[in-house]
């Protein structure tokens, strides 16, 4: 790989790990505070793309499905957490089938309403050209993907360290019971926070669309990788996020192209390698089994 | 890597039979918490039957919705004309992707069978014809239970269908040992239908014919073509990283070196992909400008964006590959971005022959859009089956009249002449060149050439 190339192909590591950070962040954030693995996530994932293809093909502004998309899937959160997931509240295992149970249903509707192709659209305008970086042609949106991921990562850095829900958030993840005993009002503050996580996939979906495609199945190609990436990096805590992406995104670029044999292989050795040393991945606190 | 995501389907399918074992138990639950607690401890121990049961449940009702029909699952008498005499009910076993990544292609396969079954008066051979669908999920073991099922539980005439390779190579010896007639209406795997060392990973049946193609049919010709007619002297190759992908690239590679290429490297894409520009970089960084490819669906919409990206050809570099690289499900997602791809398959929309345009038309009058390679597969699958029947005049429990039957039908089919090769039970048929072009406004496969009566050699 002559060192051009290996510019290139970092560029397409780092949008890659900077896609799977808007991703995982919401995982992450759902797990932390609430401790349910959301395996909706892939599916509120897929539902953003969707939205995307028909605010686009109604409209043509792929900017206004990126500020509609959120707040719609959002707002579904919003619902889905006392109306569904509030009466599981502690029951682990029911929650996951749960939330197993949400993505199947979601993932036929969309089925149904959208057909079974395979859908793409065109960058944005403005975004839809490509500028020389080492004597050749590469994407400008990848670019702006990577912009968009490090910009998301400080302004939720800014929230968790700086505001006093971030305050609520740690201190959530830290010991909810706790919180609750101080007079918090936790049911309010978990399906916000449920909505939260549940907008970052949505954003996900908006952002990922352009790039990879709209098909049935991709809700559960991306779930599957940004488990990965919370397990990696650490469950519950936005820097286990950032680390995580960081390392899997460029990883499993370059493993795909040195060995392809590998590839999926590598990022689950990874992961498995992590585990081992670190159960609580690499900036986690929390355990996993618990 | 096929290997990981299938496991991560059938994870995917335990939570799901979970998921139905739960929401079972919550049914008789009634106002008793304290059964509920011990349904969710039975749950933990699954046994084999009940999983098996439980999933294929799963998978039946996550068959309905997509399918849009009333007869996934269960099966659609056909009411035909009432004549003097009909013959017994004929029952065909329909395996179709209705769910997933390929769930596209099982709903263009069954659209085409049920016009075919509309313009007979849902009858062959004066048979009343019921088809039983079901969805295989892109998943062998959900393909093996649904095959189990056709055998034990519907005891079809017939059955057809299966789009991946791995799903016909997983129920091949199934079908074999109960001697049931399979019409293959997709998968391309050589091993299918050959002489294979040990049967692996396939091998031959009397029982199986194949009414689509084989990867060497759809890979080896444009090799040579490529090497003898086009004056290519240097390929590279990139292809998807599995069965299929590769078969096509080795056979790719042996008819152009046969013909005096050379081919000066490969790459492979592990599935799933989801970027492809890694890839695409990856090729450009190599001096070999025609690159000859094979991937279909998802990942080849990717492909040709990534390649148009990284502009792929105002640096000179050809994109050429088998055919399903710019099928319409491609074509009408990428349009011009195809420009220029050449590609082999045996089959174009724009082909022109009196039956492919009668088919065009009725395809379109009833669905209102464009038939696809697949329908044509069905398609001719149905032909195949129907030109038989009236040979043994709808007789298929006399099994080895009715293959031969089978291995002696000819017609013309959209494609062309049609007929299978006695050997091997796969078609004999014209393989042609084409190249996308713009044309009003529509990026299509134009033909460029063809190369007549490719037969697989079977071994």
């Amino acid at each position: 790989m002559t060192p051009e190339t290996a510019v290139v192909q970092a560029l397409n590591g780092i949008s890659f790990g900077a896609l799977l950070f808007i991703l995982a962040a919401g995982l992450s954030l759902i797990f932390g505070m609430m401790d349910v693995v959301n395996l909706a996530h892939g599916a509120f994932y897929m539902l953003g793309a969707y939205i995307t293809l028909t605010v686009v093909q109604r409209t043509g502004q792929f900017w206004l499905a990126l500020l509609l998309a959120p707040l719609l899937i959002g707002a579904l959160g919003l619902l889905m957490e006392p109306l569904l997931l509030r009466r599981l509240r502690g029951r682990h295992l029911d929650q996951v089938l749960l939330t197993i149970g949400v993505s199947l249903v979601i993932a036929d509707l969309i089925g149904l309403t959208f057909g079974r192709e395979i859908r793409s659209i065109p960058f944005p305008a403005g975004l839809d050209h490509a500028i020389t970086i080492m004597g050749g042609d590469y994407p400008v949106y990848r670019l702006f993907v990577i912009a968009f991921g490090v910009a998301l990562a400080v302004l939720l850095a800014i929230v968790h360290r700086r505001t006093r829900v971030g305050a609520l958030i740690r201190a959530g993840v830290d010991d909810a019971p706790m919180l609750a005993a101080l007079g918090v009002d936790i049911d309010r503050l978990f399906a916000v926070t449920f909505a939260v996580g549940a907008a970052l996939a949505g954003l996900a979906g908006v952002i990922a669309a352009p790039v990879f495609g709209i098909y049935p199945g991709m809700d559960v190609d991306y779930l599957i990788y940004s488990l990965v990436v919370v397990v990696v990096g650490g469950l519950g805590t936005l820097s286990g996020a950032v680390a995580g992406s960081a390392l899997i995104g460029p990883t499993d670029t370059f493993g795909r192209v040195l060995f392809p044999q590998f590839a999926l292989a590598l990022i689950f050795a990874i992961m498995a390698v992590v585990l081992l040393l670190r159960p609580t991945g690499l900036l986690g606190r929390i355990r996993i089994a618990r | 890597m096929a290997v990981m995501r299938s496991a991560g389907r059938s994870r995917l399918q335990a939570h799901t039979t979970m998921a139905s074992l739960a929401r079972s138990d919550q049914r008789e639950e009634g106002d008793h918490v304290d059964e509920n607690k011990g349904g969710e401890r039975r749950s933990y121990r699954l046994t084999r039957r009940q999983f098996l049961a439980a999933s294929s449940a799963a998978a039946a009702i996550a068959a309905c919705g997509p399918a849009a029909t009333p007869s996934s699952a269960g099966a659609a008498t056909a009411t035909g004309a009432a004549t003097a005499s009909p013959g017994p009910a004929l029952k065909i076993g329909m395996l179709l992707p209705f769910t997933k990544v390929y769930a596209e292609l099982g709903n263009s396969m069954q659209r085409a069978t049920k016009l075919y079954l509309k313009q007979k008066g849902e009858k062959l051979a004066n048979r009343p014809v019921t088809v039983i669908y079901e969805d295989e999920a892109n998943d062998p073991v959900v393909g093996t239970q649904k095959t189990q099922k056709f055998i034990e539980q519907d005891r079809v005439d017939v059955m057809m269908g299966i789009v991946a390779t791995p799903i016909a190579y997983a129920v091949r010896n199934a079908i074999d040992a109960a001697k049931l007639v399979f019409i293959e209406t997709n998968a391309g795997g050589n091993a299918l239908t050959r002489t294979t060392t040990d049967c692996k990973p396939s091998c031959k049946s009397k029982y199986i014919f194949r009414t689509s193609f084989s990867s060497y049919q759809i890979s080896y010709p444009i090799g040579e073509y490529f090497a003898t007619k086009k004056g290519v002297k240097e390929v590279f190759t990139f292809v998807s990283d599995y069965g299929f992908g590769n078969e096509s690239a080795a056979d790719f590679t042996s008819g152009f070196t046969k013909g005096g290429g050379k081919v000066t490297g490969g790459l492979k894409a592990p599935l799933p992909t989801a970027d492809f520009l890694p890839f695409v970089t990856q090729l450009k960084a190599q001096p070999t400008k025609d690159i000859y490819s094979f991937f279909s669906g998802t990942d080849a919409i990717g492909y040709i964006r990534a390649w148009n990206q990284l502009g792929m050809p105002a640096a000179g570099y050809k994109m050429n590959g088998a055919g399903f690289l710019t099928e319409q499900d491609v074509l009408k997602e990428v349009k011009e971005q195809a420009n220029g791809a050449v590609t082999s398959l045996f089959w174009a929309v724009t082909l022109d022959n009196a039956e492919n345009k009668a088919f065009v038309d009725a395809y379109q009058k009833e669905y209102s859009l464009l038939p696809d390679v697949f329908a044509v597969q069905a398609w001719d699958g149905m032909q195949a089956l129907d030109l038989a029947l009236q040979a043994t005049k709808g007789d298929t429990t006399n099994k080895d009249a009715f293959i031969a039957a089978l291995e002696s039908v000819k017609f013309k089919s959209p494609r062309g002449d049609f007929e299978f090769d006695k050997e091997t039970h796969n078609p004999i048929q014209d393989i042609y060149i084409r190249e996308v072009k713009v044309q009003g406004g529509q990026a299509v496969n134009t033909i460029v050439d063809k190369v007549a009566r490719v037969t697989d050699p079977g071994k």
